[in-house]
């Protein structure tokens, strides 16, 4: 058994994968997470993984990945780099060796040209939240909606400026004063995302983009990838827990047999 | 009345100001050694100067404001930044007195023989003063070029120290005679140390960085910057000895098409694996990313840095990756 534990800024993902490839999925609350189940032993975080994970799972290999790991290495745990563990990941779930990868997570976006199932390049937001999950559920949440509702609409969009989480808010309401209805407003806001985006997209560009993270869940951002950059977007079944399963492959791979 | 320690917003012919008696002293070097160079930033921004300009202008800002003795600065007009020009504005209103001194854009010959010359009569000084000058830096600076022949020939050297040694070029530390005290110590515990073993070679190009701790977080990862673009480049590694033709072979000031010239030829002679570009935060040369991004033949991580600091844990990720992918 491989466990793989991805340290979001939102969320702990912790990916179980057995001898067969079976994949099982947890997801905790990274404050939670940190607060109640982890202490801090020779600067390093202790997480008694046997009390979070069902009774029977005995993990061989632990390696973690995320933004936590900057911070704190877990206990017993190899680590490796963000977006390695991604893209690791996304060829695992696809099967593919050349491709654009999008990772859009809690609070950054990542784009990574694979060749041949190695990384070649790669390219990561500025210090900004402004194409993340986090924008998207601030945006939901002026226009009183659900994410799931948020994530409909990609028709008529209404011209948000695509520069700041915060300024973004003020800038929504306007709109909401001005009377667009509500289709065009999500629209306008999972746009923003796109053109954010963008700029990375092209220089990194493949015909196929395997789009990952929490934000790959939004159906109207796959549509606006594929019609506006003319590719084809693959979406794997979990897209939260590509790092995960990228730590659980690393795993296999680095195990003596 | 100059006073004797001479302010310097980045490299200029500092042999003309040994040459007059007066003392150098790169202001960029003193604001971000000092004890808490964050604090210098606040206190330019407190002055007024806005959040999104560069750090290391409001950090010269404040460190010639606190150190009283510097009432003299030569700022450079062109050939560095435009935001020097608002920098001596403020500064002269603070009292200073400001020596403007410009590289011609083209590197013509005549425009900077005349930009020497101006700043000679500024000072007193003649050609003769000013290669007597020259002669005694070249000794120095022939000391550090073999420092950093050491770093990538004979893999004797880190990083840090490569640049350490190199970027204080600009000024000599104000004390040519102690500086190559210090240089000569190096070189001699050097013959001791055995080869670097990191596994990965890095060229560092773009402005000096503004965190400290880049060359050390990277070599405990194994990978080691064997070529520090723009600290070399304040070691005159050139070899005539005509001052002027010096300063028009120097790369800094004059444009990414020219630099791209030397960044080529050492990437290549050191064999380097890949090219991190550091760009300051609201400086132009974010911009001129895209030009290294498609001339250079070699993976390229753009990093960018604000305040002095540490390394962030986001740069330190993309750090690991980026050294991951080279591996």
């Amino acid at each position: 058994m491989y466990c793989g534990v991805d340290l979001g800024s939102r969320n702990v993902k912790i990916a179980l994968m057995d001898s067969r490839e079976e994949l099982k999925f947890f997801k905790f609350d990274t404050i939670t997470f940190y607060r109640e189940h982890g202490r801090l032993e020779d600067g390093q975080l202790a997480v008694d993984l046997s009390a979070l994970l069902p009774p029977s799972t005995r993990p061989r290999v632990v390696v973690s990945t995320g933004y936590g790991r900057q911070t704190v290495a877990l206990k017993g745990a190899r680590t490796i780099p963000e977006i390695k563990a991604h893209v690791l990941g996304a060829i695992h779930f696809t099967g593919l060796s050349d491709f654009t990868l999008l990772d859009l997570g809690g609070q950054d976006s990542k784009v990574a040209l694979v060749r041949g199932g190695r990384l070649v390049d790669f390219q990561t937001n500025d210090k900004c939240a402004a194409s993340t999950g986090r924008y998207l559920e601030n945006m939901a949440a002026v226009l009183n909606i659900t994410l799931d509702e948020l994530s409909r609409y990609y028709e008529n969009p209404v011209d948000l400026s695509s520069t700041c989480a915060i300024f973004g808010e003020t800038e929504l309401i306007g709109k909401v004063v001005e009377g667009h209805p509500i289709s065009s407003l999500a629209a306008g806001v999972n746009y923003t995302i796109f053109k954010r985006i963008r700029p990375m997209l092209q220089r990194l560009y493949s015909e196929i983009l395997v789009f990952t993270g929490g934000v790959a869940r939004n159906t109207a951002l796959r549509k606006i990838l594929a019609r506006e950059l003319g590719v084809q977007v693959m979406v794997p079944e979990n897209p939260q827990y590509t790092g995960a399963v990228g730590c659980c492959v690393e795993a296999r791979l680095r195990s003596p047999d | 009345m100059k006073s004797r320690r001479v302010g310097i917003t980045t490299t200029v012919p500092v042999e003309v100001i040994y040459a007059a008696g007066c003392i150098p002293v790169d202001l960029n070097n003193i604001f971000i050694t000092g004890p808490n160079p964050g604090e210098l930033v606040e206190e330019a921004e407190l002055a007024g100067y806005p959040r999104n300009v560069c750090a290391w202008i409001k950090g010269i800002y404040s460190t010639v404001l606190r150190q009283g003795d510097i009432r003299t600065l030569v700022a450079v007009t062109q050939g560095d930044c435009s935001n020097t020009h608002a920098l001596m504005e403020t500064l002269e209103l603070a009292g200073v007195e400001v020596i403007p001194f410009a590289y011609p854009f083209d590197r013509d010959r005549d425009l900077l023989t005349l930009q020497i010359e101006k700043l000679m009569d500024r000072f007193g000084v003649d050609w003769a003063a000013v290669n007597r000058a020259r002669e005694r830096l070249d000794r120095i600076r022939r000391k550090v070029w073999e420092i950093d022949r050491l770093t990538w020939q004979e893999n004797l050297v880190g990083g840090w120290d490569n640049h350490l040694y190199q970027v204080n070029c600009s000024d000599f530390k104000g004390d040519p005679d102690a500086f190559e005290r210090e240089v000569d110590e190096f070189l001699h515990r050097l013959k001791e140390a055995g080869p670097r073993r990191e596994e990965i070679r890095l060229a560092y190009i773009g402005v000096p960085p503004i965190m400290d701790d880049l060359y050390d977080y990277l070599e405990e990862r194994g990978a080691r910057v064997v070529y520090n673009e723009t600290q070399r480049q304040f070691t005159l590694p050139f070899a005539t000895e005509d001052l002027v033709e010096r300063y028009r072979l120097y790369s800094y000031p004059y444009g990414i098409f020219y630099r791209l010239e030397d960044i080529t030829r050492e990437v290549k002679k050191r064999n380097v694996q890949g090219v991190i570009h550091y760009a300051q935060s609201f400086c132009f040369r974010q911009i001129e990313d895209l030009i290294v991004r498609q001339k250079l033949n070699l993976p390229i991580l753009t990093l960018e840095g604000d305040k002095p600091n540490r390394l962030d844990a986001r740069t330190r990720m993309r750090l690991d990756s980026f050294i991951e992918m080279l591996r």
